[in-house]
């Protein structure tokens, strides 16, 4: 089932609406969803989403991360940071797992920064040995 | 979809919005609404705060000024000015200050 645009897995606990502005410092816990516009550092505990027509001029911190709007700052995320199509991001990506769909525009350096321990086998990687290297 | 600011959230710094926002987090700086702004209980504001009518729950501290209403439920806490059209005071609200009807 393809994915629709939009619409969101996280909890609904904290959005940041279109028309909203924010100049300075958001922290917090739990996932936050962003429509609205951001000057300044984001830090949450969870999942973050930057929504289509949202964007943040800034360092941005969460346990995942999902683009669809636009980016200008670093991200550090302990899972995965999603760029989706139609997203326009300038900055660091810096998260255990890193994709970028076709269709986003990227500017940056990518650091995904995963280990890969030996007793990986059996885990989804697929068999040891057959890594392509 | 109209904006809230939940439970764990913190923001300094300057809000504005042109839609309803709802606090239940914590809000230090400045807050303009040009809409209706709920303050839940629990909520800290230590802003001064701008909007068309305000419910206030939790906690203001800082003035506040509103084109429309502004409402202080019980065991709400204000401590600042207000201006607004219309100002009602719960019983149990907490309020300190001036209160400016526009008269």
């Amino acid at each position: 089932m393809p994915a629709k645009r939009g619409t969101s897995s996280i909890s609904d606990a904290n959005v940041l609406g279109k028309s909203l502005r924010v100049r300075g410092r958001l922290s917090g816990e739990g996932d936050l969803r962003i429509e609205g516009e951001i000057e300044g550092e984001v830090r949450v505990s969870g999942a973050l989403e930057l929504c289509d027509g949202g964007s943040v001029s800034g360092n941005v911190a969460a346990r995942s991360v999902m683009i669809e709007g636009s980016l200008t700052g670093d991200v550090a995320a302990e899972g995965a940071v999603l760029i989706r199509a139609g997203a326009r991001v300038t900055g660091n990506m810096n998260g255990a797992e890193v994709s970028l769909e076709e269709g986003a525009a990227f500017t940056g350096r990518i650091e995904a920064d995963f280990e890969l321990p030996d007793g990986l086998a059996g885990g989804g990687a697929g068999p040891r040995g057959r890594r392509a290297r | 979809m109209a904006t809230v600011i939940g439970q764990g959230i913190i923001i300094e710094g300057e809000v504005t919005s042109d839609e309803a926002v709802v606090v239940a987090g914590t809000v230090r700086g400045k807050l303009t609404v040009d809409g209706p702004l709920t303050i839940e209980a629990g909520a800290v504001v230590e802003a001064d705060v701008g909007a068309t009518s305000l419910s206030l729950g939790g906690s203001i501290t800082g003035n506040v000024t509103a084109t429309d209403r502004v409402d202080l439920l019980a065991g709400s806490r204000l401590v600042g000015d207000v201006k607004a059209g219309r100002v009602t005071i719960a019983d149990g609200a907490v309020f300190k200050g001036s209160v400016d009807m526009d008269v």
